[in-house]
Parts: structure tokens; sequence; C-alpha cells
């Protein structure tokens, strides 16, 4: 049949198309499943350190700078803050540090975006603006037709008819069963 | 097939070579209005009169939200004194490594009237936040604590972002 033959061009070469995208879409959201777990976009490396203890307002952006200089990783000073609870807040290039100056403890929390994945994250969510966002679609409007049109590709004994349809049914049944059970 | 691999580059070269071009466009059309710039605190004294209209203001970024940077929270003079940004669909999503820095929000400053305007902070789409750290929750609290101070409760609907 010449409609078969036309989709399954059109199934293979928009198939082979949307395999960037397949994987940008899968990858991220395995990541953004687990994001009560891990944060998805940054690893995140916490240290606590000791200071010289005394009044809040000595610590100054110098003085500051020499105690981000005995830490680990390449910290860059941003600006600092006295807050409410008294504690000196220090906002570095990618984090922070909290410094209690009453005990002389801090803690550095300290953000590095996952490679790869922080920008698949970012065109998976489609937070690149407008134009992603209609790409996007495009994309997957892409991959729902891979998807709808396999289903007809193939005629005789492993047709759709004869043994896909259960395959397709069970496809359903999994993510449908746990919507009805727990929605 | 190596027409096609080249179109699609080439579609996004141009794409690039667009968003370019806009961008400078934007800044020289914006250049000569000069809006007033207004700080945090400003723009809290003068809310309910402000409402509904497109306003520039200016603060540090004390909070992003963790999943996905959505929103960011802009602190005045004080931790006291802040305001909630939401990125829409223009900004897109803020960074971490904002977290510090000074910002130029245009948007429009609008109340929170219903539910679907509120954010609780520590709830993401309904779901609440596991596992926050030390750093977030306390975040988090400020942002509470200043909320519920607050007889009415604005915010901001970001268009653009300018880091100064």
């Amino acid at each position: 049949m010449k409609l078969r033959k036309v989709l399954r061009s059109w199934h293979r070469d928009l198939g082979y198309f949307i395999v960037g995208m397949t994987i940008v879409y899968a990858l991220s959201g395995i990541f953004l499943n687990h994001r009560h777990d891990i944060n998805p976009d940054y690893n995140i490396y916490t240290a606590e350190f000791t200071v010289e203890k005394g009044p809040a307002e000595n610590f100054t952006k110098a003085k500051i700078i020499s105690v981000m200089e005995k830490l680990p990783y390449d910290l860059k000073y941003k600006k600092h803050y006295i807050n409410n609870d008294g504690l000196v807040k220090v906002f570095i290039e990618s984090g922070e540090l909290a410094i209690n100056p009453s005990t002389g403890e801090g803690v550095l929390r300290y953000l590095e975006r996952r490679p790869l994945i922080f920008e698949m994250n970012k065109l998976h969510k489609a937070t690149l603006g407008t134009t992603w966002k209609w790409v996007s679609d495009l994309m997957a409007f892409i991959l729902l037709f891979v998807a709808i049109s396999g289903i007809f590709l193939l005629k005789g004994k492993r047709g759709f008819l004869r043994w896909g349809v259960w395959w397709l049914v069970a496809g359903f049944v999994v993510p449908l069963g746990f919507a009805l059970i727990l929605i | 097939m190596r027409k096609i691999a080249f179109l699609s580059l080439l579609t996004v070269v141009l794409f690039a070579c667009g968003q370019k071009a806009s961008k400078e466009e934007n800044k020289s059309a914006e250049a000569p209005k000069e809006a007033v710039v207004l700080t945090v605190d400003e723009v809290l004294e003068q809310a309910p009169e402000l409402a509904d209209q497109q306003i520039v203001v200016k603060g540090t970024v004390f909070h992003v939200c963790q999943h996905g940077g959505q929103r960011c929270f802009l602190m005045g003079s004080t931790e006291d004194q802040s305001i909630r940004i939401e990125a829409g669909e223009k900004i897109g999503a803020f960074q971490q490594e904002q977290m510090g820095s000074e910002l130029e929000i245009t948007g429009i400053l609008k109340e929170v009237k219903t539910e679907a305007d509120a954010h609780n902070p520590g709830a993401e789409h309904g779901e609440v936040e596991h596992e926050e750290d030390a750093e977030t929750q306390e975040a988090h609290n400020i942002i509470a604590e200043n909320q519920a101070a607050a007889e009415r409760v604005f915010f901001i609907e970001g268009a653009s972002v300018k880091e100064l």
C-alpha cells in the first residue's frame, strides 16, 4: 500500500531527526523525576569551617576574602550582609557562605552545574524563551508522529492487529493503572 | 541528507543572529526612555498605587527557587524588605548563580489576590519540597514571615532582566 510506504519513509527520517531530542527528554526526565531527592540542575557541595570569633561588623570584605582563600574550590566574593539572626551571609559567584560570628562556625554551600544535564533540563522545561517553546512543541509533535506512525508500519504476524496491539495495550495499562490508583 | 543537516545548522545560526540583533535593538530602544528605577523598599511603599503598572525595580537576589528557578526574591535595604519576581515565559528562569547579584527587573507589579497568584515558600507546583538544606529553609522562613507581616502581598511578573 502506498500510504504505508510514505509513512515508512517519514517515520524513518523523522525518527532519525528526533533521536537527539528524545535523548534530551529521556535523560533530563530521569533527573527531573528525582528532583525531590537531588537538585536536578546542580551538584551542591557543603563544607563546614571555623573562623575567629568576633563582632559581625568585624567581618569586612577583606577578612571574608581571606577566609574564602582557605576554603576548597575557587570562590569568588560578590557581597555580604548581616542578616536578622546576626549571621554574616556571604554571596559568592556559585553559592553562599553563612558565618556565625559569635561561635565562629561557618558553612559553605557551593554549586556546580551538572555538565550537559543542566542544559538538557532547560531544554526539557522550555525555559529558554518563546521561540524555543514553539520549537519544542514541534519536536514533541514529531515524536508523537514517530510513535503513532510506528504502529502502522508492519503487516502480518508481527503487525499491529495480531501482535502490536497487545504491546500497545500494555504500554497504556501501566501509566493508566498508576493514574487510576494514585490520582 | 547532508543538506538537511546543513539546513538545520543554518536555521540555528540565523536564529542566533536574529536574537543578537533584537537584543541590540532593545538596548537602543530602551535607552532613551530612561524609566525610573525603583528600589525594593520604594516599590513596597508605593505598591498599592503602582499595582498593575509596568515598573523597573533594582535589588539584590537573596533567593532563587531551587526547582527550575521560576522565581527569585529581591532584597531591599534589609531582609524584611523583599519582593517575589516571577520569571514567566519572557525571562524563562533565574539561575542559582544569580544569588547575590544586583538585578534590574522590568515587569508588571501585581497583587496576590488568589491562591494561584500566591507562592508558598517550601512548595512548588503544589508539591512540598523535600530535604531542604538549611540555607533554603532559612530563606523560605524569611519570605513567609515577610508575607505574613504584609497587609497586602505584591509580586512582579517579570518581562526582562538586566544584571548590573
